[in-house]
């Protein structure tokens, strides 16, 4: 028993210990919600914090902290210097970079994100047109907390599928794969509002493009199977058969989500390399501008037909401009290296087959649905 | 034969506890990030190497409940007295109780090196390795069947972190295994052997054995936790394979926690930290084990108290973890530690069977003649 007792006592005198390694008060620490990388002059890094602070008297505060320095720690620690609370990184939740960091590469930023343990995975990455700094510091009238505020947006559009998702996780996976690339939404402020105004295309870590919101739909469509993305489009005239086009002179615009979509990546040839890109398409038709009867199985058919056509159209003009830019975020090369046996694929490598590559667009679309009033 | 073990009923275990005890010395720390090493030789083959080890693991066994078998109720430093005599067999027994210190040793070290770089930076590493050691301490005391309990308890309380790993394949693409052996035989063969830090323990029947009460279900249980260590093994790596991409898995250090990181509950947003410190729970066993084995090998050379041993045992771990301190320290011992634990669990086995059928052999020849 005497042992027993020993063993006890100092195993409690341990556990109380255990209590006292770090504290982390909430009272005592600023949590950085958001965090916004900008370049500065000298090879120097201007990092703006969105600091949130809670203390129990007052409401909950939101602090700027912009501070310049070689390194995103060393910011940390002059930002430190600034804030009465120990700053934290813990509840960070999106991470944003001025258009001339995207441009001049986020290798080193994406990689000292994923060496902290304290960085969740989950965290979104999101490029802004312009630098960060203004966008963040403006006073806007109807944002009380901006870092939650711009988090928000981000993932409501992620979560329902508008765009594709740039989790850390992600963007790390598609940096280190060989035929990959990766993809973020870029953000603007107009007045204000903050908006998601297009995406941004990299080669590996550089920000080499982008595409309209709209064509982010064709983006997500090609990279892979989704549930609920909505798309507008205009039926044109090389679309529309003339029975369609009667009362509609200048094309039909139409709005559809998809209920499903099922993706389908072949390599064809290897040479070349050519692709055949098979993608089904069930879609919920929400929205139409013309005087088609859409309970007629018929009209029905030639505007399936008509959407047919004109998907295909935009999504080749989407591959081609991205072939244009020289960035792979569809993952074709994914699907080479995958297919090919022993094909030693190399970044270089892939990117120069990149350019000449074909793909067959083949798409099978049925609406399967409208509203409840024909 | 000669020293066979006398025990009393009360010091026995059940045959079926055996599935606990394999499994729970098997899944340690080598669990934690496995994949990159795997993936450094046998790229994305990997799952094919993990499930090789698997089976030779399987053979393994065999072999060694054949060499126990020989003898109704001895452990292998029993084994070793008997075949190679006492000076060579001593010797023997003297590097097989410096394996088990060594494992002890390499798992308590790594475990405190994850929550030092995760969990608490600044906690300091003696505090660690004194509070953990301190429990085992107080396990091993409690003597062989509380030990086993330790291994029921941790395996069952521990079961429900694997069907955690769904939430990894939201994320995940099943392009990443093809082409299907792209890699070539010998570097798959190479991933398997550096599987070995992880996959081994299973050794510890070579000590266990004699404590088990029903030995003719010794076989089916111990090849039932082999079975449910491989399968486990090549989910994570096959997960792993599919959430991450290529260069991204040869970076990751501890790539089965980082898949924890992307799981999350309304209430609990960084799921890895609970991973990590309920991890505790897995490594008592395995350290538990790899003591009371170094034990028993020490009682065979020299008269000890367990509670001396335990203390002397104890203190010299502990100056070790306080002296090594930095990860590269740890990768080499790591390294160095499962490049001989390869043959000493994997290679040396079969010679001892060998060398044992042998000597059996020209004895009961002997024994005709006389």
């Amino acid at each position: 028993m005497k042992k027993l007792r020993y063993f006890i006592i100092i195993i409690l005198l341990f556990v109380s210990l255990v209590g006292c390694a770090e504290t982390k008060i909430l009272e005592r620490i600023g949590v950085t919600t958001l965090v916004g990388y900008d370049l500065g002059d000298d090879e120097m890094v201007d990092t703006t914090a969105i600091i949130r602070q809670v203390s129990p008297e007052f409401q909950s505060r939101v602090e700027i902290i912009t501070t310049k320095d070689k390194t995103s720690k060393g910011t940390r620690i002059k930002a430190n210097l600034r804030s009465s609370k120990k700053i934290q990184i813990g509840q960070m939740r999106i991470v944003l970079f001025g258009d001339d960091v995207a441009k001049d590469g986020l290798r080193y930023y994406t990689e000292t994100l994923l060496e902290n343990p304290a960085v969740s995975n989950s965290l979104f990455m999101a490029v802004v047109e312009g630098r960060t700094q203004p966008l963040l510091e403006y006073k806007y009238e109807n944002i009380e907390d901006i870092g939650q505020h711009i988090f928000k947006l981000v993932e409501q559009n992620i979560t329902n599928e508008h765009l594709i998702s740039s989790t850390l996780h992600e963007v790390a996976h598609d940096y280190d794969s060989i035929g990959m690339d990766m993809s973020m939404p870029i953000l603007k402020r107009d007045k204000e509002v903050i908006a998601i105004t297009d995406v941004a295309l990299f080669k590996r870590d550089k920000m080499v493009g982008k595409l309209s919101v709209n064509d982010s739909f064709y983006l997500k469509l090609v990279r892979n199977n989704f549930q609920s993305g909505m798309l507008e489009t205009v039926l044109t005239k090389d679309d529309l058969t003339s029975s369609l086009m009667k009362n509609s002179p200048d094309g039909i615009p139409l709005v559809f989500d998809t209920v499903r979509t099922v993706r389908d990546v072949k390599l064809i040839n290897q040479k070349t390399p050519e692709f055949d890109l098979h993608i089904k398409m069930n879609a919920r038709l929400l929205e139409i501008k013309s005087d088609i009867n859409t309970g007629d199985p018929k009209q029905i058919a030639a505007l399936e037909k008509a959407i047919k056509k004109n998907l295909t159209r935009e999504i080749s003009r989407v591959i081609a401009y991205c072939q244009e830019v020289d960035s792979d975020v569809f993952g074709f090369g994914e699907v080479y290296r995958s297919s090919v046996r022993n094909s030693n694929l190399t970044h270089e490598k892939w990117h120069e087959m990149y350019k000449e590559m074909k793909v067959n667009v083949k798409i099978d679309f049925t609406i399967i649905r409208n509203g409840i009033f024909e | 034969m000669k020293n066979p073990l006398q025990l009393s009923p009360k010091d026995t275990i059940n045959a079926f506890l055996l599935f606990f005890v394999i499994h729970s010395s098997q899944v340690g720390v080598g669990i934690h990030g496995f994949q990159r090493f795997v993936y450094h030789d046998a790229k994305h083959d990997a799952w094919i190497s993990v499930l090789l080890i698997g089976i030779v693991s399987h053979i393994i066994v065999i072999f060694m409940i054949k060499t126990l078998e020989m003898y109704d109720s001895n452990d292998l430093y029993g084994i070793h007295q008997d075949v190679f005599g006492k000076w060579i067999g001593n010797f023997l027994n003297g590097i097989y109780i410096l394996y088990c210190s060594t494992a002890f040793f390499a798992v308590l070290r790594n475990y405190m090196e994850v929550i030092n770089a995760w969990v608490f930076p600044n906690l300091n590493p003696w505090f660690l390795s004194a509070t953990l050691l301190l429990i085992v301490m107080y396990a091993f005391l409690s003597g062989l069947r509380v030990i086993v309990g330790i291994a029921f308890f941790s395996v069952v309380f521990s079961f429900w972190l694997y069907p955690l790993l769904i939430f990894p394949l939201e994320f995940s693409s099943s392009s990443s295994f093809y082409p299907i052996l792209e890699s070539d035989i010998i570097s798959i063969l190479k991933g398997a052997q550096s599987m070995t830090f992880t996959i081994i323990g299973f050794e510890i029947l070579n000590v266990i054995y004699p404590f088990v009460k029903d030995k003719e279900n010794v076989k089916k249980h111990v090849h039932l936790g082999l079975l449910a260590t491989t399968v486990i093994y090549l989910a994570i790596i096959l997960v792993s394979l599919a959430y991450y991409s290529e260069g991204e898995l040869a970076r990751t250090i501890w790539a089965t926690l980082t898949l924890f990181s992307i799981v999350r509950f309304p209430f609990i947003e960084r799921f890895e930290f609970i991973a990590i410190n309920f991890w505790m729970l897995i490594i008592i066993p395995n350290l538990c084990l790899y003591i009371w084995a170094a034990y028993r090998g020490t009682i065979r050379l020299v008269k000890i108290s367990a509670k001396k041993f335990v203390w002397i045992f104890s203190i010299i771990i502990f100056i070790f973890t306080i002296v090594i301190q930095t990860r590269t320290q740890i990768n080499m011992i790591n390294t160095q530690f499962g490049k001989v634990a390869f043959y000493i669990v994997f290679v040396y086995p079969i010679f001892l069977y060998v060398v044992a059928a042998l000597k059996k052999k020209l004895t009961s020849q002997k024994e005709q003649k006389e």
